[in-house]
């Protein structure tokens, strides 16, 4: 087994929720090899945020993307070869802002990736402006009047989207993270977490989680059970909230091929496209 | 405009025994469905020329009435009957015989087979004793493919080795989409269309990590769409290949109809300094090669890569000749063993590839990164880095100069410089109007392969091209010392009519 952490310097700010996610993320990367899920068929993503800077922490391989576009980047890699399991970090905003539509149309495809979505509520790396779920009246830079848009509902979204795993966790919670962690791989089709993570410099959240966070006793029936815990304000429900199987966007378009690994070769395509047009 | 039903709407074939390079307007046959097409192409009819029209409309026309209509109506949908009227009507007069008619219904018109052979029959019998074998056609010497420009581009990549396509439906790029996605199971290509062209272009980047080889398509507006990803593939050194089918721009534009007007967008698009290899077939059998030759660029020297065409050779089909064993087979440089760094700065910037699964640690970033990929604001990296990725201009040009970059057609007589599509109307012109001229085409436009162009420096060239500010002109202004003695341009969202053409070139030399 091959050391997790790496040598780059760590610049989150102290007691920063996203050191949590790492270390979470670590304790599961060893329960999945534990498991039989080998580290080098472990691939991430990153966006762009101080979330994404989770990709320099790590000793996997992968791709540090664009800000928003990091989901369209990890289903890249996991269309061509189903075999690799992909992760991507994303912030809220760069999920719900720049991203939005990558999000609802990988649910919507069902594509074999997880999604982990440090919600900080806020715009950390360019000074805490209000993210798409950001509650009304946010006095930001951008916004210094309050802002005047209501928030989306991250998991009511990604539900109705057609996401077959959705699920929350809670940076302090280091155990329940990683579980949630695991359970999101492991999963067969679109897995969305979204991890509640204090920001200590622009939005710190944490006295009001201890309060509100509450773990759910058991994955709740339906999708209209999971969306009205989700939008539950008093309480702040961690868990997954909804999981199903269904077929991956991979296995309707092209049952169990590979393209990466069962690549035709030269020969064989020339002889194909001889017979196409009707040369000799 | 775009027409699926409405509207009017015309193919226009041209043919010969010797190798033609362009339709030709002027025609010997003319076959009008209604009077607006009756209209819109009386002046298209040659001396000596045909028109035949449908004598069930009513309307002052002078030619050969035929009643397609009265005669469609004994099926059912006799509108969508009408076009194989006319099918049965030009094979009538070239000679073509009842049982090959039918024959090519059955291929090409899977729907209704039955009733399409009965009324092309009875169209036909109406048709030969008045003008059957008018304009007979010999046969070739040699059983050649006919298939479209996207067609041989589409070809071409699988020949050369694309494993996976990503589209987002856009003319004139949007068949390179359905005919990957028709054979695509035959091949074991993943062929997607996804959410839009930003998914598009970073789909692709992240499918060229595990090694696929891979290839994405659009026009002008898609491709703008594909701007900031082009440049994350120029940091990250993503083999991507993109092809760019040009119709009249800006914004939504002209669609159906060709134009070379994102010439200079090719060659700038993305933020960032960055090498980006550009290049432009001239021909519809050049499309199929340089297509894998592009592939296999884009793999060897890890950046992104644009193919420029136009409506014009996207959408145009013809006969064509093609040795399949000619092909280009993409191979970029693997890494073989010791320690491994994605970003490996080597003598001529090219760091060796490897994919996942492995046990060494692959990250590609889009934040200015050390050798291993980590990001990094030191800048002494800030500096080599940039040094590592631009060493890959020299590294290019000279393996280019070792390869053929520019077409170069006749030996004799006075200099045109053209490129793309406009090549092939370049060509007929010239055959058309018995005009002596060397026809220079630069098929590769970045890096622009000086060392060849400079042979003709200080010299009086005529440049060809279908762009209304004269971009091409103006990138060899900029970077040889040719002298431009004239620019004969179009704009006009039609290809050259090689009659036309002909009498500018006379005029221009």
């Amino acid at each position: 087994m091959v050391k997790l952490g790496t040598s780059v310097e760590n610049t989150w700010c102290l007691g920063c929720g996203n050191f949590g996610i790492l270390n979470a993320f670590k304790k599961a990367i060893v329960e999945l090899e534990e498991k039989g899920i080998s580290q080098k068929n472990i691939l991430i993503a990153s966006g762009i945020g101080c979330s994404a800077k989770i990709f320099d922490y790590l000793n996997l391989s992968g791709i540090y993307s664009l800000h928003g576009r990091d989901l369209a980047t990890i289903e890249g890699i996991q269309f061509v070869n189903p075999n690799l399991k992909t992760i991507t970090f994303s912030g809220d905003g760069n999920a719900m802002g720049e991203g939005l539509t990558h999000l609802l149309f990988a649910a919507k495809r069902n594509a074999d990736v997880t999604i982990i979505m440090h919600n900080n509520g806020v715009y950390a790396l360019t000074t805490g402006q209000y993210t798409p779920i950001t509650e009304r009246g946010w006095k930001g830079p951008s916004t210094p009047k309050g802002s005047v848009e209501g928030p989306f509902n991250a998991i009511s979204l990604v539900l109705e989207a057609g996401a077959t795993f959705v699920a929350r966790s809670y940076t302090a919670k280091i155990q329940h993270l990683t579980d949630m962690i695991v359970q999101a791989i492991e999963h067969k089709g679109f897995s969305f977490l979204e991890v509640l993570q204090p920001c200590v410099s622009y939005n710190n959240t944490y006295k009001l989680y201890n309060d509100i966070v509450e773990e759910l006793d058991d994955i709740l029936k339906s999708i209209e059970e999971a969306k009205l815990y989700a939008k539950n304000k008093h309480k702040l429900f961690i868990g997954i909230f909804y999981r199903t199987e269904k077929p991956t966007f991979c296995e309707l378009l092209y049952g169990d091929h590979n393209p990466v690994e069962k690549r035709q070769y030269r020969d064989e395509r020339i002889n194909k496209i001889k017979k196409i047009l009707n040369i000799e | 405009m775009s027409l699926i039903k409405g509207g009017h709407n015309f193919s226009v074939v041209s043919t010969s025994t010797r190798w033609i390079s362009s339709h030709y307007m002027k025609a010997d046959l003319i076959v009008n469905l209604d009077k607006r097409s009756y209209d819109n192409h009386i002046d298209h009819l040659s001396e000596g020329g045909v028109m035949v029209y449908n004598s069930d409309i009513k309307g002052d026309m002078d030619g050969i009435g035929i009643s397609l209509t009265s005669e469609a109506k004994k099926y059912p949908n006799p509108n969508l009957m009408l076009g194989v009227g006319a099918i049965a009507i030009l094979g009538a007069t070239i000679g073509v015989n009842k049982t090959e008619l039918n024959a090519l219904i059955k291929n090409e018109y899977s729907k209704g087979v039955k009733e399409n052979i009965s009324y092309a029959n009875i169209i036909y019998d109406i048709v030969y004793p008045i003008i059957g074998g008018k304009f007979q056609l010999e046969g070739g010497s040699k059983k050649r493919p006919n298939i479209l420009g996207n067609q041989a581009i589409a070809l071409g990549a699988i020949a050369g080795g694309l494993d996976c396509y990503y589209a987002y439906p856009m003319t004139p790029a949007t068949s390179i989409l359905h005919y990957l996605a028709a054979i695509a199971d035959d091949f074991g290509l993943a062929v997607i269309h996804p959410e839009n062209e930003i998914a598009v272009i970073n789909m692709a980047i992240g499918s060229t990590f595990t090694g696929a080889r891979t290839m994405v398509g659009s026009s002008g507006g898609g491709f703008a769409l594909m701007a900031e990803g082009i440049s994350l593939g120029g940091i990250i050194e993503s083999p991507v290949l993109i092809i760019l089918s040009m119709r009249p721009g800006p914004a939504t534009g002209v669609p159906t109809y060709t134009e070379q007007g994102d010439l200079n967008f090719a060659l700038n698009a993305g933020h960032g300094e960055f090498l980006r290899i550009v290049a432009s077939p001239g021909t519809i059998e050049e499309a199929f090669f340089l297509t894998a030759q592009m592939l296999d660029l884009v793999w060897k020297f890890q950046t992104p890569g644009i193919l420029l065409t136009e409506k014009h050779l996207s959408e145009s089909s013809m006969t064509v000749d093609i040795n399949l064993n000619d092909t280009i087979w993409a191979e970029p440089l693997l890494h073989k063993d010791g320690e491994y760094k994605r970003y490996f700065d080597t003598e001529d910037g090219i760091s060796p590839l490897l994919f996942p699964p492995a046990k060494e640690i692959l990250k590609w970033n889009s934040y200015e990164h050390d050798e291993f990929g980590f990001t990094t604001e030191d800048p002494r990296w800030i500096k080599r880095m940039h040094d590592k990725r631009n060493k890959k201009f020299k590294s290019l040009e000279n393996y280019l100069m070792k390869k053929k970059t520019v077409n170069i057609f006749g030996d004799k007589g006075p200099i045109i410089i053209t490129y793309g599509s406009t090549v092939m109307s370049v060509l007929e012109a010239l055959k058309y109007g018995n005009i002596e001229a060397r026809v220079v085409q630069p098929i590769f436009l970045s890096p622009l392969p000086i060392w060849v162009l400079e042979k003709y420096k200080d010299q009086e060239v005529i440049v060809i091209e279908q762009s209304a500010i004269g971009q091409f002109a103006n990138l060899l202004k900029e970077n040889t010392n040719i002298q431009l003695k004239k620019v004969i341009k179009q704009y006009n969202g039609r290809p050259f009519d090689p009659i036309k053409l002909s009498k500018k070139i006379k005029d221009a030399v």
